[in-house]
């Protein structure tokens, strides 16, 4: 067997699951499953959010290593969904290494939804929050646009490789200044629902949740950095609101 | 009391799990997950601290995430991130980062504190279940090995 394709091959799974949002001890348990399946007892895997290292020795005591860092990570539970059952075949058939490659390729390939649709999505999300936060319809409906926006700016910023600390303040504060610029044209309306509505896109549920199950798992680093990350994503969206609030009371001094 | 907000939850988590790539049923039942979490909120208002009822619903919701994980044999973390969004304190941190603005500390201290609690909340409830769970299952396979 060709141990260094066997390497390369499971971290391309390992980080197929790690890059789509999988929790660190799926990632590490699934990699030993299938160093398992392929008859090597020895595989170490040590998975951070934003690196995979994996050491295995080969049955003539040579160890073999790599390391992968994972620079670009986001959501997608669907390629999650997959891998995990790509995984569970591997360890039950132990198709041919051209066979998973092949299956890793189509999944990478998996439509994920256009642009158009996550904007409607975002506004859909916010006009939703301002109703579940008691606004009315009103502040619904302009919670919609800042939603929107939201998306919008995440979008453009995302596409300049912009670091995401920066990205949630701008973003954060278009939607806030948005309802405020809503407010000065349609009194009746509560800002504080309209921005908590629309915020409700940013805010850092998948951190809180994730880092917790990291946590308890025994993988206290990713634990720690993840906890960091919805630290540094609370403080971006509270600075990004907090200047559009400052800065339309001092234009409008309301 | 109305329990209009639990439709709003449901609704809400709708178009977030489908910006995750959830798709037909994972989506909707996740997102029930969502309005389940609010009725349970709801539900325990008698308690009178929300910290506590936070930590309830995140009970409830973390025990259905669960058991829809094993009916629809997919992981967990789907079901969950989808079904604590309403939980998360989009409110709080909103709150707090308006009264350090117009400079009312001893409001911001304890706004602040009180949205850690909730996160805190959370934290515990989904700690409390998948550290049964897992247990319970770490249990199941050596009773079967045995």
């Amino acid at each position: 067997m060709n141990y260094d394709d066997l390497i390369t091959l499971t971290t391309d799974v390992g980080c197929l699951l790690l890059a789509n949002g999988a929790e660190i001890y799926r990632v590490e348990e699934s990699m030993q499953r299938i160093f398992r399946a392929y008859g090597v007892e020895t595989g170490e895997i040590f998975a951070i959010p934003t690196c995979i290292n994996v050491t295995i020795t080969t049955p003539t005591g040579k160890p073999v290593t790599l390391i992968r860092r994972i620079p670009v990570r986001g959501t997608n539970l669907d390629k999650v969904e997959r891998g995990n059952d790509l995984c569970r075949r591997i360890c039950h058939d132990r198709p041919d290494f051209r066979a998973v490659r092949r299956e890793l390729a189509q999944i990478e390939r998996r439509p994920v939804y256009g642009l158009l649709f996550q904007i409607l999505a975002f506004a859909m999300v916010a006009f939703f929050f301002t109703l579940f936060y008691g606004g009315d319809f009103t502040d619904a409906y302009w919670a919609m646009f800042c939603g929107a926006v939201i998306k919008i700016v995440c979008h453009n910023m995302n596409r300049f490789h912009a670091n995401s600390f920066f990205v949630n303040i701008v973003a954060s504060f278009a939607a806030a200044a948005l309802a405020m610029l809503a407010a000065q044209f349609n009194f009746a309306l509560d800002t504080d629902k309209v921005i908590i509505g629309a915020l409700m896109n940013l805010v850092p549920g998948i951190a809180i949740t994730s880092f917790m199950r990291d946590l308890i798992a025994g993988d206290l680093m990713a634990g720690l950095i993840r906890f960091t990350e919805s630290m540094l994503v609370a403080t971006a969206i509270a600075i990004g609101a907090g200047i559009a609030l400052t800065m339309t009371r001092m234009i409008w001094g309301v | 009391m109305s329990f209009l907000p639990c439709l709003w939850a449901f609704c809400a988590c709708v178009p977030f799990g489908a910006v995750m790539n959830l798709h037909g049923k994972t989506l909707i039942f996740a997102s029930v997950g969502g309005g389940i979490g609010w009725v349970f909120y709801l539900l325990s208002s008698p308690v009178h601290s929300d910290i506590m009822q936070y930590f309830i619903a995140t009970i409830a919701i973390s025990i259905y995430a669960e058991i829809m994980a094993r009916v629809f044999k997919m992981p967990v973390t789907g079901f969950l991130l989808v079904a604590l969004l309403p939980m998360v304190p989009g409110g709080g941190i909103y709150y707090t980062m308006e009264y350090c603005v117009i400079g009312n500390n001893s409001m911001f201290i304890e706004t602040g504190l009180h949205t850690l609690g909730i996160a805190g909340a959370l934290a515990m409830g989904i700690l409390l279940v998948s550290s049964i769970v897992r247990l319970w299952t770490m249990i199941a396979t050596e009773n079967k090995k045995a």
